[in-house]
């Protein structure tokens, strides 16, 4: 039986080797999304039109002037992709956020509970909710809630994507949780710190969270990248954020029209947007990845 | 292990099904009606008149008691009938369901076959040099891909194959067979842009973890060459996970269905499910919903179903 070679670690030590480990493809990932997390950041605050601005010509193919081009009416597509990006990646944070913590708590609790109705009950409506094709449910959701309002800081159409993303994506996390924590539970130092004494609140809490919540993050990252691909595609369907808000999905869904005389109004951001779900999954992958 | 405890096995999984559809029932039903607020004035917005209200209410069959509904709505669905659409009157919501099903079904069929096709070759591409130039290239490649929006890669493949070469459509569809077979192709592609991927993944993982096994160096010693190890060994072993995985890709494959319909206007179960989140028509989505929760039901099963008759180790499981 041959065994694998492990890689040889090329950060030796500090804090890097421990955030990064020996994955050449984290490091990568951490330094690609961190640039394109800066630029979401920097770019419509240093620019100097607003994403909204009409600042040239329609349909000026990129320049110097405006790296990604101008769209069909003279809009900067380049801060326009940043400046969405940052609604993108907002949501998607705050849904997977949100979506991490109700459904580790949920999981872990339907797992490690002595009263196996609780665990039933919840899971028979996780098993319903998994069992729609994710879009559907969302726009079922979006229809119902109904609000096309702006609602603070979020454009129109916004706030009703987000709620429904909220509804939907704990349940994953619920059933991996569970699943974690039903191993766990009679792991032998689970078992000795019960005969020990221990309350089960503490046992759940010092014991079986930590265990769990190490796959449901490492499994988040990964889901960050669909939210945003959802989120994105929700404009098609005539769901999602309303223009003239830049959204990535809404910024191609308006270029879309005009592919044979203007590409880069769709393929800019697309792009960008790729290269923010490669970025993310090559973070995930290496923290899920079992090669030390 | 016998066979009776294989039909036993089965039905418990049938069963299982069966549970988890009426929990998708239920919770189908409660999807209108748990939102908060009134549904009515939720889908015709603040401006309309008193009829327009009172017709929605009872297309939506909410002017009866909530019990009432639900035994109702119970009994309709028993019939095979998904209510009437509140926007077109006098079209069922099974008959739409029924005319643009046929569209959406050889769309994911095409995407299956596509994506099934391109997995197994970069999965075990990837696999037989695991680490190596090849390898990495292919798992860049499955990653980007993975990360491109379904509509992204549509709208790209147009670009290239319609609008620049003029090979294929951009999109539409021509009704009827053999005619329709190249309005499938590119919709079919960008369908596979997202479950290629996921194929490729678990098979190069399948791959790399069968070549470790000790039957691998029994076969090394009995002398059986490089090539009869992949063909006889690990092809197999990388291939069976793709039963399992086509069943549970199935939702996300009507998913991408929807959208790849979308960019391309192709007459299926997506174009209604657009037309009628429009048109806020919550009886079609409601339809939508509970039939494609159904079809994914049905595909789990299946490849639950399947998996124990061609892999013998999972009969004995039990």
């Amino acid at each position: 039986m041959t065994t694998a070679t492990l890689p040889r670690p090329f950060l030796a030590q500090g804090w890097l080797r421990a955030l990064v480990g020996t994955h050449v493809s984290r490091l990568v990932g951490i330094v690609m999304f961190g640039t394109i997390v800066a630029m979401c950041v920097l770019v419509p605050i240093l620019s100097p039109y607003s994403p909204n601005d009409f600042v040239n010509m329609p349909f000026m193919a990129p320049s110097w002037a405006h790296p990604f081009g101008t769209d069909s009416v003279g809009r900067d597509i380049f801060v326009r992709t940043f400046a969405g990006g940052s609604v993108d990646l907002i949501a998607a944070a705050f849904t997977t956020g949100f979506a991490v913590i109700v459904g580790t708590t949920l999981g872990t609790l339907a797992g490690a509970t002595k009263h196996r109705w609780a665990d039933t009950i919840l899971m028979r409506i996780v098993d319903a909710v998994i069992a729609f094709p994710l879009i559907i449910l969302l726009l079922a959701l979006v229809v119902a809630v109904g609000s096309d309002k702006p609602w603070g800081f979020a454009p129109a159409g916004l706030p009703a994507a987000l709620i429904a993303l909220m509804c939907v994506q704990w349940a994953v996390y619920a059933r991996l949780a569970r699943g974690q924590a039903l191993a766990l539970r009679n792991a032998d130092f689970v078992v000795a710190s019960r005969v020990a004494g221990l309350n089960p609140f503490s046992i759940v809490m010092r014991h079986i969270t930590p265990g769990v919540s190490r796959i449901t993050l490492a499994y988040a990252i990964g889901d960050v990248v669909l939210v945003v691909v959802i989120l994105a595609s929700l404009p098609f369907l005539g769901a999602g954020v309303q223009p003239p808000a830049p959204e990535w999905g809404s910024i191609m869904y308006e270029g879309r029209g005009f592919l044979r005389n203007a590409w880069w109004i769709t393929v800019m951001p697309g792009a960008v947007l790729a290269l923010t779900g490669l970025s993310l999954s090559f973070i995930a992958d290496s923290l899920l990845d079992n090669r030390r | 292990m016998t066979l009776r405890a294989g039909w036993g096995q089965a039905a418990g999984k049938v069963g299982q099904s069966l549970l988890t559809l009426a929990s998708v029932i239920v919770l189908v039903f409660l999807l209108v009606r748990l939102i908060p607020g009134d549904p009515v004035t939720t889908i015709l917005g603040s401006e309309t008149s008193a009829e327009a209200e009172a017709a929605l209410r009872t297309a939506l069959h909410l002017d009866v008691p909530p019990v009432q509904q639900f035994f109702d709505y119970i009994a309709g669905l028993l019939h095979g009938d998904l209510g009437q659409s509140a926007v077109q009157r006098g079209d069922s919501v099974s008959g739409i369901i029924a005319g643009a099903l046929p569209t959406t079904l050889s769309i994911v069929a095409v995407g299956m076959l596509l994506s099934t096709i391109a997995g197994i070759s970069l999965g075990l591409a990837a696999a037989l040099s695991p680490y190596k130039a090849i390898d990495l290239t292919v798992r860049t490649i499955v990653m980007l891909l993975y990360a491109t929006p379904t509509f992204l890669i549509g709208l790209l493949l147009t670009l290239v194959f319609s609008i620049q070469l003029g090979w294929l459509p951009a999109g539409g569809w021509a009704g009827s067979y053999p005619d329709n077979f190249p309005f499938l192709v590119l919709p079919g592609i960008a369908l596979s842009g997202h479950l290629g991927p996921i194929i490729a993944r678990t098979v190069r993982q399948a791959a790399i973890e069968s070549s470790q096994q000790l039957y691998m160096e029994a076969a090394l010693s009995r002398g059986l060459s490089k090539s009869a190890l992949n063909f006889r060994h690990i092809l197999p072993n990388s291939v069976l996970p793709i039963i399992t995985l086509l069943g549970i890709s199935f939702g996300s494959l009507l998913t991408g269905a929807i959208i790849v319909e979308a960019v391309f206007g192709l007459p299926g179960i997506g174009s209604e499910m657009t037309k009628a989140v429009a048109r806020r028509d919550y009886p079609v989505i409601q339809g939508i919903a509970l039939m494609s929760a159904c079809a994914v039901i049905v595909g789990n099963l299946l490849a639950e179903l399947i998996y124990p008759l061609v892999d013998p180790r999972a009969r004995s499981a039990s």
